[in-house]
């Protein structure tokens, strides 16, 4: 699993690092930074809790989803 | 109500098929994309049942839901093939569950193999990828780990119980939007 922290994005605030069960975050110098990718099992929170939207996963299982609205993804497709 | 609505939904419900005795159906109808609407019917549905049984079972609608997965779990594994090896057990349960679930076994980097010993107690960490209970669950803006999950745990422990005749403990250890990670506690 390789994860990406944008460095420009990242505003320090810590909650990746509080969230994370598996201790895969740490702050050095006010930025995120993930020093055991290779604990990570993929659950996808550190994307839910992060404010600036500055983490990247690669080589992730997507998992399948079958809860979004129909008819605000049509709307949605509309204007994207 | 006016005839013309009665005909209308007369005429609905109307068609020239002949149906007979021997005639089992052999695939769903209709066709997958077209159920979409119904599979958010029915997370819908499951999420008001779950909601209505914690408003008025409390804390107990856990151990209802847990038990009734239990047994569920014990009703449909007592047709596998039976096995000591939970490596084994876990990888007909897989089978068993795919489709609806889809978990792995899984260990944190430093760990050299996938059982466990720590503190006294013997576990196999799963990763649950896909999960209709969690679909459900976000579909409905409900918190995950509640009675849902339960029915999940209960069911995983029945198999695991029914194909080993080990007994057995499942812990939520985490869960996120695309994955949980769960402790299976072995006795
Ligand atoms: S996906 Fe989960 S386990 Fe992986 S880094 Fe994010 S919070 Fe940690
Ligand atoms: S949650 Fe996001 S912004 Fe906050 S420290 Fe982590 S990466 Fe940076």
């Amino acid at each position: 699993m390789e994860i990406h922290v944008d460095k420009n994005a990242c505003v320090g605030c810590g909650l990746c690092v509080k969230d994370c069960p598996m201790h895969v975050y740490e702050l050095q110098d006010n930025v995120s930074v993930a020093v055991r990718p290779n604990n990570c099992m993929g659950c996808l929170s550190c994307h839910e809790i992060c404010p600036a939207q500055a983490l990247e996963h690669r080589g992730i299982y997507a998992a399948r989803r079958h809860y979004i609205d129909i008819k605000v993804c049509e709307m949605l497709r509309k204007v994207v | 109500m006016s005839a013309g609505y009665i005909d209308e939904m007369h005429e609905a419900f109307h068609s020239d098929l002949i149906y007979r005795a021997e005639d089992i159906p052999l695939e769903c109808s209709p066709k997958p994309k077209e159920l979409e609407h119904t599979l958010h019917g029915v997370m819908k549905l499951n999420g008001l049942v779950i909601r209505s049984l914690e408003e008025i079972a409390g804390r107990g609608a856990n151990a209802v839901t847990y038990r009734a997965g239990k047994k569920f779990g014990h009703e449909v594994a007592q047709y596998f093939q039976k096995r000591e090896d939970v490596e084994g057990a876990l990888h007909e349960l897989s089978d068993l569950l795919r489709g609806q679930y889809s978990f792995e076994v899984w260990k944190p980097e430093d760990k050299e193999t996938f059982i466990i010993e720590e503190n006294g107690e013997t576990f196999i960490y799963l990763v649950f990828h896909d999960c209709i209970v969690r679909q459900t669950l976000r579909r409905n803006g409900l918190d995950q780990g509640g009675p849902l999950c339960q029915t999940l745990f209960g069911y995983v422990v029945g198999a695991v119980e029914e194909i080993t005749g080990r007994k057995a403990k499942l812990e939520i250890v985490h869960t996120g939007p695309n994955a949980c990670l769960k402790k299976l506690i072995l006795k």
